[in-house]
């Protein structure tokens, strides 16, 4: 006989297996997709490399040969998978060099931007709903919850626009200083995108302390003599995570899509721009390497929030 | 339910963007697409919002820009409705293994996030308009599926469902006339989230340069090209920005009220049952 504590870590971690395998089907789909997608739809991606008279029709042959343009599309695909597994992605149509490394040197400044980003949303979207439960009724909870309203709504193209404007001016005040020019290029970029991603969060933390400050539970530890903030702090937020973490994962995941607006509005470089230039360019190779990277992202960040609820939720750990 | 001063006030402001978009050719004086004065001239009683850097009139290109911008995030709301309702609902009818292997592909398509499948469509039928409508419209339909198979199958746990079956019904009537009904309910509440989806989604991609052509008067291209003038002509970005926002504000707002109304009388049927 197997002893609980045993038992209930192995549900756990045949839970997450099972999680796993379902993802990398999901991703695999996905990339599938891609790839078909654009095979299907663009035709023969060098054509308009001729009809742009930047390639001789020998130029081409050879380029088609080098791509694998030439095979049927069944071991084009089996090549690409192949590739992908190992990290080889194929290389640009324009610039002929690896995918995989065009992408890798734009990796760091998305990234920065990108986890910048998620923490100042944690910070605002923790802050905006505990203070919109906080003062429900109370002027400050309403400019809270209205806030985290307007986060959602607000294009971030606009606010982001806005946000270089504002500093510009302050920057004329203050001309040259090196710690405002990182402000700009790295913080103000990552404020934007994390307040329009908080106001999700806030209203999920803001729904669940509604919801649980209800419960029984709550009134016991009012009659202990706990105080409102440590009620509402460590009793009410707990229940609140798990969706929380969720939403998280998901914005996350999708982060991504808010990268490619900011970058191009801040003029920074990373992988949304090269996205937008791939597609612009019609470099298939790279839209393909984009997406496929984004849809294995987007399970790792969905398996890493299961783990995650796992630790911070002890029902779902419980035999069913 | 009462209609808050929030929610008139969106209202108001949507209406006025349609009568704006309705009716441009009657409130402006100019051409959006000619040059009439000299590029980045301030807003003046000629020019009530300035004229951009080439010299039009940019009252005039925000006023046509509504009609495209507006029209356009209708039309590819609708086609996010029409695909995933249709791909939805087909899962719903189909049942068993078909609807897994359905439901299984839409998931599969939602792990690409719904802006870089709109791109996707893109980079496969090229810039353009039309182009961005269409793949915006494609690019929600999976979310929306998941959402009309969710709904449907939340309504075939009504005991209502079991008394049609019981009396003999066939899938196939149940859900034209059980289900159906009910997913109507529903439908405003969607069709303002998809079109807020569609109306964003549709600025964001012009914004970025894919819809082809720079010179056309669509809000999220306005936007774009009054960044270059930041410093010099600050309201070439004030007004295009401002439409859009506050535009989605509204449709947001009365989209959160059309759901909380659609739960409330959702709650109130089953305490009636």
């Amino acid at each position: 006989m197997v002893s609980l504590p045993d038992r209930t870590a192995m549900n756990a971690i045949v839970s997450i297996a099972h999680r796993t395998f379902e993802g990398l089907l999901t991703a695999w789909a996905a990339v599938t997709i891609t790839f078909f997608a654009l095979r299907l739809g663009s035709g023969d991606p060098t054509a308009s490399l001729l009809s742009q008279g930047l390639a001789t029709p020998e130029q081409v042959d050879a380029l088609r040969h080098s791509l694998g343009l030439d095979t049927s599309l069944l071991s084009q695909y089996s090549s690409f998978l192949i590739g992908l597994i190992s990290g080889d992605l194929g290389h640009s149509l324009y610039t002929g060099r690896p995918v995989s490394r065009t992408i890798s040197e734009q990796l760091t400044p998305t990234l920065e931007l990108a986890l910048l980003s998620l923490a100042i949303m944690l910070l605002i979207g923790l802050a905006l709903g505990v203070l919109a439960a906080w003062d429900e009724k109370k002027p400050i909870g309403r400019i809270a919850a209205y806030l985290s309203d307007l986060a959602t709504s607000l294009p971030v193209a606009f606010t982001g626009i806005l946000a270089i404007y504002a500093l510009s001016l302050v920057l004329q005040l203050l001309s040259g200083n090196p710690f405002l020019l990182r402000l700009k290029h790295l913080f103000l970029p990552a404020l934007v995108l994390g307040f329009a991603l908080s106001g999700g969060l806030a209203r999920i933390i803001r729904t669940s302390l509604l919801q649980t400050l209800q419960q029984p539970y709550i009134l016991a530890a009012k009659a202990r003599g706990l105080g409102r903030g440590f009620r509402l702090l460590w009793h009410a937020l707990r229940p609140a995570l798990p969706p929380a973490v969720s939403l998280t994962a998901l914005e996350a995941a999708f982060l991504f899509s808010g990268t490619v607006i900011i970058e191009t509005v801040f003029s920074r470089p990373g992988l949304g721009r090269l996205l937008v230039s791939s597609i612009l360019h019609a470099d298939y190779p790279i839209t393909q390497g984009l997406v496929a990277l984004s849809a294995l992202f987007y399970t790792a960040s969905q398996i890493l929030a299961d783990i995650t609820a796992l630790l911070i939720d002890p029902r779902l750990r419980r035999e069913e | 339910m009462r209609l808050h001063l929030r929610q008139r006030l969106s209202i108001v402001w949507l209406a006025l963007m349609i009568i704006l978009s309705l009716a441009a050719p009657l409130l402006v004086q100019h051409d959006p697409l000619q040059p009439v004065a000299p590029p980045l001239s301030p807003p003046s009683r000629n020019l009530p919002f300035g004229a951009d850097n080439l010299g039009r009139d940019l009252w005039s290109r925000i006023a046509f820009g509504g009609r495209l911008t507006l029209s356009a995030s209708c039309l590819s709301a609708v086609i996010t409705l029409l695909f995933g309702g249709f791909f939805g609902l087909l899962a719903a009818y189909v049942e068993g293994r078909l609807e897994r292997g359905i439901l299984w592909f839409m998931n599969a398509l939602l792990a690409i996030p719904g802006l870089l499948l709109a791109m996707l469509l893109i980079t496969v039928m090229g810039p353009g308009l039309p182009t961005i409508i269409l793949a915006v419209g494609v690019g929600g339909a999976p979310g929306f599926a998941r959402l009309a198979n969710s709904v449907v199958h939340s309504i075939q746990q009504s005991d209502f469902i079991e008394a049609a079956k019981a009396l003999g019904a066939d899938r196939g009537w149940i859900l034209r006339y059980h289900i159906l009904p009910n997913v109507k309910a529903h439908l405003l509440s969607f069709a303002t989230t998809y079109y807020a989806w569609s109306f964003l989604g549709i600025t964001t991609l012009a914004f970025l340069g894919f819809a082809g052509d720079p010179s056309i008067a669509e809000w999220g291209v306005l936007l774009n090209s009054g960044r270059s003038h930041l410093i010099d002509a600050p309201w070439l970005i004030l007004w295009p920005g401002l439409a859009i926002s506050l535009t989605i504000i509204s449709v947001h707002s009365l989209g959160d009220w059309l759901a909380s109304d659609v739960q409330f009388r959702a709650d109130k049927l089953t305490k009636q049952c």
